[in-house]
């Protein structure tokens, strides 16, 4: 039975999709949001089935029944491991939530909405279990096709801009992409991981190699919006409906940091180079996004651009997990994958809830509006605390991995590093929250220079609806540290096979114990102490002496605003950042 | 950042950029001499085992089908997106009438216009499915056969007008064929789990080298292709059509050109 199911999670969305196009001007309402759900939980059904599955090992699956003739691959396979499985499967669920979510919101145009959605979450698991270049590449671009159609859903005149940053940036990801796949054909002759894998073995220091590795990682890094390529995502962010939004910040750029971390694990196993250079720019990538986003996130006032900037930070953290390339750090960044996709997932619905009861989605607009709705502030305040790194739930285990291996590799100051952005995100969110639920802080600072929209959306569903998928995702990222860690140690083993040892020039890594106890929770509460007096501070500036006020404008001056002074909206510039991005890899090949 | 800080980083990049660009080039396989193992293997086993005489077609419809269900599912994508964005059905009703640019009058379509669109339209059609039909036995296919036949439909509009392009291409039939040709091809590969082989498994059978009907499974898929692309591309001349029309709630009904 077990060995029938890899097709169907994406083949089974793909074909219901075509089937409400097909049908969308018979269909009456509901019956698209029922079917779409339905699918949507039968096709994670299947990738938890798989992922408890692949426990031994993985599942290999040749469409076609092409299998490989004396060492030639003729078709596509599909290598279904438990970190691919369990990660579809978790996307799986953030769209069921996402559906329930939205549930009636988008009555009036044909079923389009859950067309695409299902579209998209068919490209996202085709994307996970792939085991074939070209087939990731599919994938990739109907994701993105995916997202900007989905980010246009509401576009009004003032937002094209934005989504029009979105796409071009995207698609020249997609061109680096498609310019990688193509050196490694031209030079290997094969599509699937385990060939380019053995072609990149047999010229492990090749430019070509080093060229395609360069293209195909810019290309994912655009999708993951790591810095210098993180500029759209704040724009798409800030048009995006807020259910699109959830899936976005939730899985669609962890998606691009994993791929990254797919083709470092299996088509660039044996290039010292190459993970010379993982370890080293890819690293310092991570950690400049953690800080970056951070940064940015505090300078907000949009509440969605402000989750959209802490995604980057978080999904820095991931970057620097997947750089470390052990098998703890890689667990530890599925763990805090998961986690993040959780906690933030909820926080975009909760803005969403926002921006349809309250009618708006700047901060210091809806200053003091959410007093009536407690629920949702109780759940966006313990949504803040737990990006600040709040030591309960599978955030932590996942940033205590991640620590914990850096300190190993004598790169002790990653972990401390990591946790500035996640005091500065977590501060973020709290000063938003404190001043959404709590009406504090008449006084804004910086904030209140940051671009801001005029917003809403419909409030045609129940508030128990709407915040029952987050306070439920909430709730699974506090509960679910310990066995889920166990779980990504597991998967982050099986992930980096062939062993990944040997890459590193030492000898076989011995296998990481199961940590017994959760990790060191110091770092974590020094985070949230960080997180709510910085939150405090913005929050209670009018209280400041005129001294302190000013020396404190002048710092938050000089730190967030030159760093704001760069995120200029404008096209010219992301591209410019773009090629500055492939400079800095090329630079980093020649140095390591 | 400025203008001028834009350059310089753009050209400090590009610096650095263009010694490896050369250095890529110059490492690069020597023209013609690239390791082609794929495309000789394809070329030596489809005829032999799929019967076809058309290897692209064998690469995109049986041995890496799976990827063109992927680009199928994109086309299907990219155009629902598009009926998203551009949606409002300004011109479904057909009493819609044409928006005119300030200042210019709205010509009278000519009679050539008119004589030249019926007499392409059906040629170009018919067209458009001889190439989609045969797909396996000569260069074409579901692809470019499906554009060509949007593009039959299109003429219908530059000969008699948007009225009655709307009547003969109704936009919830071209809705219906574009989601039942990427339905088919989905269908197509279940066909193959039933019988209990892999998805996408070939299991009609393979005919006659050279013929129509050859190639087994590719036959539906082909369709299925056909299809999608060709009811893809009728939607989204359509959606872009519309936005010629005066929305309805602006002015009253009147005449068509």
């Amino acid at each position: 039975m077990m060995h029938l199911l890899p097709p169907l999670p994406v083949a089974g969305p793909l074909a219901v999709a075509a089937l409400l196009l097909a049908t969308s001007r018979l269909l009456p309402a509901r019956v698209p949001d029922t079917v779409a759900l339905l699918t949507v939980l039968l096709a994670t059904a299947a990738c938890v089935a798989m992922a408890v599955g692949t426990a031994a090992t993985p599942l290999t699956y040749w469409f076609g029944g092409w299998t490989p003739r004396d060492g030639l691959v003729l078709g596509v396979g599909f290598v279904v491991d438990q970190p691919g499985a369990a990660l579809a499967a978790f996307i799986g669920l953030l769209f069921a939530a996402t559906l329930v979510f939205a549930w009636g919101y988008y009555d009036e145009v044909h079923a389009h909405f859950h067309v695409l959605m299902l579209l998209f979450l068919a490209g996202m698991i085709g994307f996970c279990l792939t085991h074939d270049l070209f087939n990731l590449f599919v994938w990739f671009e109907l994701i993105s096709v995916a997202a900007f159609a989905l980010t246009g859903y509401q576009l009004r005149q003032s937002a094209l801009e934005a989504a029009l940053n979105f796409t071009v940036v995207n698609t020249l990801g997609s061109y680096l992409m498609l310019a990688g796949i193509g050196l490694l054909y031209a030079r290997i002759g094969a599509l699937d991981f385990t060939g380019l894998g053995r072609g990149v073995a047999a010229h492990p220091g090749d430019v070509v190699v080093a060229a395609a590795f360069t293209l195909l990682a810019s290309g994912l890094l655009i999708k993951g919006a790591q810095v210098p390529f993180h500029f759209w995502l704040a724009d798409a962010h800030a048009v995006a409906p807020s259910p699109v939004s959830v899936v976005f910040s939730g899985a669609m750029v962890a998606l691009g940091v994993f791929g990254v971390g797919r083709l470092t694990w299996t088509v660039f196993a044996d290039s010292l180079p190459v993970h010379a250079v993982v370890h080293a720019l890819l690293l310092g990538l991570g950690c400049a996004s953690a800080v970056v986003g951070g940064l940015m996130a505090l300078a907000q006032r949009h509440l969605k651009r402000l989750l959209a900037f802490s995604t980057i930070s978080h999904t820095g953290i991931l970057l620097a997990g997947l750089a470390l390339l052990r098998q703890d750090a890689t667990a530890g960044m599925l763990a805090y994958l998961v986690g993040h996709g959780l906690v933030k997932a909820a926080l975009f619905m909760l803005a969403g809830i926002l921006l349809a009861l309250c009618g708006a989605i700047d901060e210091i607009t809806l200053r003091g509006q959410g007093r009536a709705l407690w629920p949702v502030g109780i759940a966006f305040g313990a949504g803040g605390l737990l990006l600040a790194g709040l030591p309960f739930g599978i955030l932590q285990h996942g940033l205590g991995l991640i620590d914990a291996a850096a300190h190993a590799e004598g790169r002790g100051w990653v972990g401390p590093v990591l946790t500035v952005g996640t005091a500065l995100t977590g501060a973020a969110v709290l000063r938003a929250g404190g001043r959404i639920f709590l009406n504090l802080g008449p006084d804004p600072g910086f904030e209140s220079r940051a671009p801001t929209e005029a917003d809403r959306e419909k409030a045609d569903r129940p508030l128990w609806l709407m915040l029952a998928p987050p306070a439920v995702m909430l709730l699974a990222a506090v509960v679910s540290g310990g066995p889920a860690a166990g779980f990504a140690m597991r998967a982050a083993g099986q992930a980096m096979q062939p062993d990944s040892a040997h890459i590193l020039g030492g000898p076989s890594l011995p296998p990481t114990p199961f940590p017994a106890e959760p990790p060191g929770t110091g770092l974590a509460w020094i985070s949230v102490a960080v997180a709510i007096a910085l939150a405090g501070l913005l929050l209670m500036r009018h209280r400041l002496p005129r001294r302190a006020l000013a020396l404190n404008d002048r710092v938050s001056d000089a730190v967030v605003g030159s760093m704001a002074r760069l995120h200029t909206g404008r096209i010219g510039d992301y591209v410019t950042w773009m090629v500055f991005g492939l400079a800095l890899f090329v630079v980093s090949f020649v140095l390591t | 950042m400025t203008r001028t800080a834009r350059l310089l980083l753009f050209a400090l990049s590009c610096l650095v950029l263009a010694p490896a660009t050369l250095a890529l080039a110059w490492h690069m396989p020597a023209f013609g001499a690239h390791p082609l193992p794929y495309g000789e293997a394809i070329n030596a086993v489809a005829t032999a085992e799929r019967h076809v005489t058309n290897m692209v077609s064998a690469v995109n419809f049986d041995y890496r089908g799976i990827d063109t269900l992927g680009e199928e599912s994109m086309l299907l994508c990219a155009v629902t997106g598009v009926s998203v964005l551009l949606r409002g059905a300004r011109g479904e009703s057909t009493r819609a009438r044409p928006g005119r640019v300030h200042g210019q009058p709205l010509r009278p379509r000519s009679t050539a216009m008119t004589l030249i669109g019926r007499v392409a339209a059906p040629v170009v059609l018919l067209f458009g499915v001889y190439v989609a039909l045969h797909a396996m036995s000569t260069p074409g296919g579901g692809f470019q056969g499906g554009v060509i036949i949007a593009s039959g439909l299109l003429l219908a509009f530059l000969g008699d007008g948007y009225r009655t392009w709307r009547r003969i291409v109704p936009s919830h039939l071209m809705d219906a064929i574009e989601g039942g040709g990427a339905l088919l091809f989905a269908l197509s590969g279940l066909l193959g789990l039933l019988t209990g082989a892999a998805f996408l498994a070939n299991v009609l059978p393979f005919g006659e080298p050279g013929s129509v009907t050859s190639g087994g499974l590719m036959i539906p898929i082909n369709l299925g292709v056909a299809g999608a692309v060709a009811g893809g591309f009728a939607v989204l001349f359509g959606e872009f059509l519309e936005e010629t029309r005066v929305e309805l709630s602006d002015r009253p009904a009147g005449g068509d050109t």
